[in-house]
């Protein structure tokens, strides 16, 4: 499987089961249902899983360490437009 | 001798033209993907400008580049290409269309820290070969998309469309954004962000259709009505080989049940 650098990029999207997770540059998005059955299947996804998280709180937590986290992303609020069809 | 030469040279010309050519109405390079192959038709003339049909391997688009995203994608689904989407890529990359041209396609950094989702309007979980599946990943294909109502309603939605071909056997379905009032919100004003959202559906089978429609907003709220309804609203003709007779009568649509029914426990 390909990897999943936490935050580099808004493109990388990867699939565990019916997990989705997508990356973005001000977050990762996990949605859908996941099932982590006690069986090898569940093992292999798990392997999958950990991994990326285990980035992510290392990611983060560097970045926290440098005092560079802050305590909420901000968004850029979305302009207002005239309808071109109205 | 002189036709020969010039048919030569528009061979040249439209071989090395890899920008999408500007839609006219009705007509397609991709009827497969169309009742009675009969690609919508505008009725908003407003709807025209920077209009460009995108042929895909499983579904087509026609984008605008005055939104910077579809009005509308139509794809044929069908029972046995569903049981066929088993076992595809499971990493796949957002992307944007590089056959349109660099003024009217939007770009990934549109949407990067915006909030919204980037929301399939041909559904990835549709697609039945990895190429396809690929190819539903363009930002063609996309809308701004409420998080929640993308992952949770919207999701219900096309899961139960799905579940509606496998037991129908074939639908075309035809699913876009729905842009409302006078004023929109935008990425940037560039990439228009949807008042709602639509998915169209027709049981050639059966001579049925109906649409689903739902705000672009977080909760469970949609309404199921008429193609008749719908394509005033959009000001497309979304099916024009359909008759008025089948597009003011609306069929029954099942209850969306996101990651419930569909997912839960190999049910599906």
């Amino acid at each position: 499987m390909e990897k999943l650098e936490p935050f580099a990029d808004e493109e990388t999207v990867i699939e565990i089961g019916k997990l989705t997770i997508e990356n973005r540059l001000d977050r990762i998005a996990m949605y859908g249902s996941l099932d982590l059955t006690k069986d090898k299947e569940g093992l292999q996804m798990a392997r999958e899983l950990h991994p990326l998280l285990a980035n992510v709180v290392k990611l983060l937590s560097k970045l926290e360490a440098n005092g560079d986290l802050p305590e909420k992303v901000q968004l850029i609020k979305p302009g207002v437009v005239k309808n071109p069809f109205a | 001798m002189k036709h020969r030469i010039l048919a030569f040279l528009m061979a040249i010309y439209l071989a090395c033209n890899v920008i999408a050519a500007p839609a006219s109405a009705g007509q397609s390079s991709c009827p497969q993907f169309y009742t009675g192959g009969v690609a919508p038709d505008l009725i908003n003339e407003q709807l025209s400008p920077k209009t460009r049909e995108l042929c895909n391997e499983v579904y087509a688009v026609l984008h605008s580049g005055l939104t910077r995203t579809p009005l509308y994608a139509a794809e044929h689904m069908t029972r046995e290409n569903l049981q066929r989407a088993k076992g595809l890529p499971r990493t796949n990359s957002f992307r944007p269309d590089l056959r349109l041209p660099a003024d009217e396609r939007a770009e990934l950094h549109d949407y990067a820290r915006s909030g919204y989702d980037r929301g399939h309007q041909y559904c990835a979980g549709d697609a039945y070969t990895a190429s396809g599946k690929d190819g539903s990943f363009l930002l063609s294909n996309m809308v701004p998309q409420d998080p929640d109502n993308n992952r949770i309603l919207w999701e219900g939605i096309e899961s139960a469309t799905r579940t509606e071909a496998k037991r129908r056997g074939e639908l075309y379905v035809i699913t876009g954004p729905l842009f409302q009032g006078d004023q929109l919100k935008s990425l940037h004003g560039r990439v228009m962000i949807p008042t709602g959202l639509f998915k169209a559906i027709y049981d050639p089978a059966r001579g049925e259709a109906a649409a689903y429609i739902a705000a672009n907003a977080p909760g469970m709220d949609y309404r199921v009505i008429s193609i008749a309804a719908l394509e005033e609203m959009t000001g497309i003709n979304l099916f024009p080989a359909l008759s008025s007779q089948v597009k003011n009568r609306s069929m029954r649509l099942p209850v969306p049940r996101p990651y419930r029914q569909s997912h839960g426990g190999g049910a599906e």
